[in-house]
């Protein structure tokens, strides 16, 4: 017996079974590995980027290196006022992020639960989910002018219509014998949406939001590139004008930290908001 | 014998519209559930049981006949039809009390009475250490303990059971069964509950309504007299009892639909 076993493959002895254990499918690995592989990767990228510089493959004017572009980020906040231009892009993707929800929470939910209401309005939110929003900027234009209302339009077409489509998808996954359930103890219709519909499909309504705010942020840079005079994108395209590149580049750090940011805030709110679920992944 | 029929089901029969034709799920069913039973649909599948069950919950509107709870005829559900699924129905929103508390706050009862009720049938199921859990907590059988205590609560004329221990392992669903008959006996609560297992069928059932398949007829019921006078309390005490292995003999051939119906037990 024991015989048989070291012979076989399985029992092949220390590094070959380690590396053949690491790349098991789906199989975990230490959390100090995973810590220091998700390091490692920055540590290459920044470091290749260097030396993309020191090779002089381009002129520094066009590929600044790490460290000018993080000059250049001090000196946007410390001295540009860049603070100003974040606020108002952080606001402009809030205030419209904000209205979508207060359109598509509502209406998700309805169509979700009422085949009526989803009859009625499915044929149309999916049409609009194939439009690409850019391409309504030159209409937005003409109607807003460049101002902050052809901003937060561009960003509420943006999201508006997958997060109705995916808060009625989740929303007509809530377990049927829930909702059976309430209404054999005497719940109302209203009383089902309240006290089962809602809290059933809210935790993966927060997901939901989660996902679209992420688009959010990159409409907010289209909008901002196409005219606007305060922002993120705003100041990219002044940078742009003075061959700022590094000022270029410490715009999309921001834009990026900013979504991480954000990413990060609403999944430690839907950790703490949701903690009866059953695993939260 | 003063006969107190409490639920009344007379000629019911469903069809069903699909794209290749109607289909007749149940035919002209007849029977009525006395006061302080436990009345089993049994039946092999496809004999339309839970079918019949969520028509007499008002889930579903039957094509023929008609039904009344205490001479009231049923539409839609209600109150006093409260039911108890198969799948796990715990809101894992809300703690095991709010989950039991939760029939009662739909309708009206005031919050004193609500947690002191609650408390009650929470301890009635054995639950009182899990008061303050969320489902997450919980296993299997204890969240179908938690929403048996919530519809009792509840107080409903009749409680309804969709086959309530299948997704549970044999030996959770020997104490809940048990458990179930222990309920019974202290609440004198009316039950109608549906199962595709003959000695969950036999151990908990007053009377069996049996039902024969394709479509779902009234094929018999049985009186299960060899248990009349007993107090059983175990699944042991069952299957050692006199007359238990014939009358399950007798709902196994009902079940491969080999028996005549006058070779039944009326």
């Amino acid at each position: 017996m024991t015989q048989v076993v070291q012979d076989s493959p399985l029992a092949r002895p220390g590094p070959a079974r380690r590396t053949r254990r690491i790349f098991e499918f789906k199989s975990d690995i230490p959390a100090s590995w995973r810590i220091a592989l998700g390091v490692l990767v920055w540590v290459l990228f920044f470091g290749l980027w260097q030396l993309a510089v020191w090779s002089g493959w381009m002129t520094e004017i066009l590929l600044p290196g790490p460290g000018k572009v993080l000059g250049a980020l001090y000196t946007l906040f410390a001295e540009n006022g860049f603070l100003g231009d974040v606020a108002i892009s952080v606001g402009r993707v809030m205030l419209s992020f904000a209205l979508a929800c207060a359109v598509a929470v509502p209406l998700g939910i309805l169509m979700g639960s009422f085949r009526v209401v989803e009859a009625f309005f499915s044929p149309f939110v999916s049409a609009w989910r194939y439009l690409p929003a850019p391409s309504f900027i030159p209409l937005l234009l003409m109607w807003f002018g460049a101002g902050d209302a052809q901003k937060l339009a561009l960003l509420f077409i943006g999201v508006i219509w997958f997060l109705i489509t995916l808060i009625a998808d989740h929303t007509k996954s809530v377990p049927q014998d829930l909702i059976r359930t309430s209404v054999t103890l005497g719940g109302s219709r209203w009383q089902v949406l309240r006290t089962v519909i809602v809290p059933a499909a809210l935790p993966n309504i927060v997901v939901a939001m989660r996902q679209m705010l992420a688009v959010s942020w990159t409409y907010l840079v289209i909008a901002e590139i196409t005219a606007a005079d305060a922002g993120i994108g705003a100041m990219m395209m002044r940078a742009k004008r003075f061959l700022h590149v590094d000022q270029i580049m410490a715009g999309i750090l921001v834009i990026g930290a900013l979504g991480l940011l954000f990413d990060f805030l609403l999944r430690a709110l839907h950790r703490a908001a949701f903690q009866y679920l059953e695993d939260y992944s | 014998m003063q006969t107190d029929t409490i639920l009344t089901v007379q000629n019911v029969g469903k069809t069903f519209p699909t794209r290749g034709g109607a289909v007749e799920a149940l035919r002209d069913v007849s029977f009525s559930v006395t006061r302080n039973e436990l009345c089993v649909l049994l039946g092999p599948s496809g004999c339309g049981k839970s079918t019949l069950l969520n028509i007499v919950a008002g889930l579903e509107a039957p094509s023929t006949g008609h039904l009344s709870l205490e001479g009231q005829p049923i539409h839609g559900p209600a109150r006093e039809r409260g039911m108890v699924f198969q799948s796990y129905t715990s809101f894992p929103w809300l703690t095991v009390l709010q989950n039991v508390e939760y029939g009662m706050k739909l309708n009206g009862v005031p919050k004193g009475e609500r947690r002191e009720r609650a408390l009650h049938y929470i301890e009635l199921v054995h639950l009182g250490k899990f008061r303050d859990a969320y489902p997450k907590t919980l296993s299997g059988g204890m969240k179908q303990r938690v929403a048996i205590a919530r519809t009792l609560a509840n107080a409903p004329e009749i409680l309804l059971m969709d086959e309530p221990y299948g997704a549970l392992d044999a030996e959770t669903r020997w104490h809940m069964q048990e458990m179930l008959l222990e309920i019974v006996r202290t609440t004198h609560t009316t039950i109608l509950l549906v199962t595709h297992d003959i000695q969950e069928a036999i151990f908990l059932a007053d009377r069996i309504v049996f039902l024969s398949a394709h479509p779902g007829q009234l094929k018999t019921i049985l009186d299960l007299g060899f248990k009349t006078g007993r107090q059983i309390r175990s699944k042991e005490e069952l299957v050692q009892l006199e007359g238990y292995p014939e009358c399950e003999r007798e709902i196994m051939r009902l079940m491969r639909g080999e028996a005549s119906p006058d070779d039944t037990i009326h």
